[in-house]
């Protein structure tokens, strides 16, 4: 991806900085101090962390929140003070531009609030928080041990493999290696896929669940007709077959490959969306006035979709991990440097999975993934609660 | 459920007209079953030709592997090794891949999948046959527990909202809903087997100890169901927690409906309104649910089956598909898209039984 060579290096921190200015300049300028310096620092973290693709995305939340503190809407006569004859309705392309921006700043703060006070939503995010920071800013400080170590064999030993010890936290693997460095290196390029993933098969989903719904007849007929196709097929295998069809030189080309196979649930559910939504009111006036597909789309559904489409989004990455793991554990991929997948695959394949001294080297890989597929689906199902009341269960 | 839609309209009348062949016909074009049948022989169809054509594109193939063997060891020519390797494998590589597709469905058609191309001799069918009794058994008798516990769970979760009970199970059905199944597999192994010994590993390599000579005799069978405890156990935690929160919520709606506040106006007994009332009207979308993950059964076993080495059809379809047992490949894959379809349809059927206020109309549109 664009932007990610940048991670975790100084030219991310100072890409990072130079977008902190953003809002904390439009902190000072508004007389929001504290909601400046708040953003300051989280664009500081996004864009050392993912380089301008955390960064820019995070510009334009954080300004969105300061702004929401700020701005007062002048055309509700609730917040404006002025007299309902003096509010001028005209508003120029600036003003609408901070209404909205102001708006979007507005929900943010509410979902932050409202997570903060769903525990297990809380606990998901922390948890998701942790592996990412983790991945990303891990590798600053903790070193990757790529060669074998055989001078590390415990006396009377015939396994290089060693349980967890003062010096090396997680153990070492079969191979003399510390296990904690891997555990760091090899989240990254594991998360960076899922999340990769993710973005195919939802971005799929939603223009084509879009495009059937809208636009109706026989493209509406065609595109069904392929999603139930795919629907029909087993997905595992057919992910396993086309793995070996397709050659691997990137991470990518399996991201891609998820993402073609794994559109038809969501598409068919925009689709049900867009398809009850059309019948609104609001949408057949945009539809009469002519305002162009895209438009309707992205003005009109959309963002009547944006709660859903993200909880779902959360859920694709979680089966794209789940299926991207699954491949490497059969050892259907390139293997290459450990990732936590990768780690699990060569304990099986070096016969340590049964040795007692393996635990550190197998239990790190097996409890990050479990822990952090687990914190995917609290978040998720808790993002769900929060946009859609009617589904809190008291958790 | 955009399958099933409640029929409001009329429903055109069948006109006094005398019946002639062209009527029947068209009546028997225009009726659901007819029209569900054909769509879902065209999908097995449609599916079969795709994985033919995509299975056929895989890198490297067993006669390649044979053939070059052949030539190095006993010094044939490239021609001579492969005349021999088509004897062995029963495959000609250099067939049109039309021809070999037109030959493909020509046997399907009268009901033979062929034979494997890496195991000489053994017929597809024979193989499907073999090991998929042991995927069915493994993970219905999996499904049958983890639905039955799960909705039994759920119900009485939701029935009893914000008890102990309900926080408790709710903690830890979300836990085991969130934890991949092959992890929990690898955390059984790891943490109860190697590192707390509560039972031997070796054991649960396989499907039966090959040590008893298979016979219908009671340690036999006791021997299948010890070798099938483990991933039984696996298949059941991974997927109870869904089974739970989604009886739960299901619950939770019914018990939000007007029936349920007259039946307790009406002075009922709990125990009828819980499993008279909420109960049943609770269970009906997890019906549909359960009758589409019985087609999803051999798809989904992949990865179990190869950590425990289980004798089912799921390890032999990695097997064959590492092998590139192409014919072997496509039977199961037969085999699982006869399963969704059917299942599928099935599903739909089920619903409109059990619930009459859901007839299954004419016009579906998905």
């Amino acid at each position: 991806m664009i932007g990610l060579e940048t991670v975790a290096s100084p030219t991310g921190l100072i890409i990072g900085v130079l977008c902190g200015l953003v809002p904390l300049g439009a902190g000072i300028h508004y007389r929001q101090v504290r909601a400046g310096i708040f953003g300051f620092i989280a664009c500081v973290f996004a864009g050392f962390g993912c380089g301008l693709l955390g960064g820019l995305p995070m510009i334009v939340i954080t300004y969105a929140v300061v702004l929401s503190y700020a701005y007062v809407n002048r055309q509700d006569p609730f917040t404006s003070r002025a007299a309902l004859s003096d509010v001028n309705f005209d508003e120029t392309r600036r003003e609408q531009v901070e209404r909205v921006l102001a708006r979007f700043g507005g929900n943010v703060r509410t979902s932050i609030r409202a997570l903060t006070r769903n525990r297990a939503g809380f606990i998901g995010f922390l948890g998701v928080s942790f592996f990412v920071l983790v991945t990303i800013f891990g590798p600053l400080f903790i070193r990757y041990e790529g060669e074998a170590h055989l001078e590390r064999r415990a006396p009377g030993s015939r396994v290089l493999v060693a349980p967890p010890s003062a010096e090396h936290p997680l153990g070492l693997d079969w191979k003399g290696r510390d296990v904690l460095s891997h555990m760091v290196h090899g989240g990254q390029r594991l998360i960076i896929t899922s999340i990769q993933a993710g973005l195919i098969a939802t971005a799929l989903a939603v223009v084509l669940g879009s495009a059937a719904g809208l636009l109706g007849g026989p493209v509406d007929q065609v595109l069904s007709a392929i999603a139930n196709f795919i629907l029909t097929i087993p997905g595992f295998p057919l992910l396993i077959v086309l793995a070996a069809v397709v050659n691997f030189d990137s991470d990518f080309m399996l991201a891609v490959l998820f993402g073609v196979l794994n559109w038809p649930v969501l598409m068919r559910a925009v689709r049900a969306q867009v398809l009850s939504l059309r019948e609104r009111d609001y949408v057949q006036a945009a539809v009469v006035l002519d305002l162009g597909l895209w438009h309707i789309i992205a003005r009109e559904v959309f963002p009547n979709m944006v709660s859903y489409i993200t909880v779902n989004f959360i859920f694709t990455i979680r089966v794209a991990m789940y299926s991207i793991i699954g491949l490497t554990f059969l050892g259907l991929v390139p293997i290459r440097d450990p990732d936590w997948a990768v780690m699990i695959f060569t304990g099986r394949q070096q016969g340590v999975l049964f040795l007692p001294q393996a635990a550190g080297m197998l239990l790190s890989p097996i409890v990050a993934i479990a822990l952090f597929q687990l914190s995917l689906v609290l978040f998720a199902r808790s993002l769900e609660e929060i946009f859609n009341p009617r589904l809190r269960s008291g958790l | 459920m955009s399958v099933l839609s409640v029929d409001s309209t009329p429903r055109p009348q069948p006109s006094a007209q005398p019946r002639t062949v062209g009527s029947r016909l068209r009546n028997i074009t225009r009726s659901y079953i007819f029209r569900v049948v054909v769509s879902g022989l065209i999908t097995i169809w449609a599916v079969t030709t795709f994985t033919f054509f995509l299975i056929r594109q895989m890198p490297g193939s067993p006669v390649e592997v044979t053939i070059d063997n052949l030539m190095t060891r006993q010094g044939l020519t490239y021609e001579e090794a492969q005349r021999a390797a088509a004897t062995i494998f029963n495959y000609d590589p250099d067939e049109p891949i039309l021809t070999q597709y037109f030959n493909f469905m020509r046997d399907l058609l009268r009901g033979d999948l062929g034979d494997s191309i890496t195991k000489g001799g053994v017929s597809v069918s024979s193989i499907i046959l073999r090991y998929l009794p042991w995927t069915l058994f493994c993970v219905g008798l999996a499904l049958l527990i983890s639905f039955s516990l799960g909705i039994l769970i759920g119900l009485a979760m939701g029935y009893w909202r914000g008890s102990w009970f309900d926080n408790l199970m709710t903690g830890i059905a979300s836990i085991l809903s969130g934890i991949p199944d092959y992890i929990i597999g690898l955390l059984i192994i790891v943490v109860f087997g190697v590192q707390l010994r509560w039972f031997d590993i070796g054991a649960v390599r396989g499907g039966v100890d090959p040590n008893i000579t298979p016979a219908f005799s009671l340690e036999y069978i006791a021997s299948i169901f010890q070798y099938a405890v483990m991933p039984i156990i696996v298949y059941v935690l991974a997927s109870i927690g869904t089974w739970i929160l989604s009886m739960k919520s299901s619950t939770l709606s019914a018990l939000g409906e007007d029936y349920i506040t007259v039946a307790k106006a009406r002075g009922l007994p709990e125990r009828r309104i819980l499993t008279g009332y909420v109960g049943r009207n609770a269970l009906l979308p997890l019906v549909t649910r359960l009758a589409i993950s019985v087609g999803l059964i051999v798809g989904g076993t992949v990865i179990i089956e190869e950590m425990f080495q289980y004798p089912g059809l799921g390890r032999n379809l990695f097997v064959a598909i590492s092998s590139r047992d192409y014919t072997t490949m496509q039977g199961i894959f037969l085999v699982i898209t006869i399963g969704v379809v059917l299942s599928n349809i099935f599903a739909d059927f089920v619903i409109g039984w059990l619930d009459p206020r859901v007839r299954v109309s004419g016009s579906s549109d998905s």
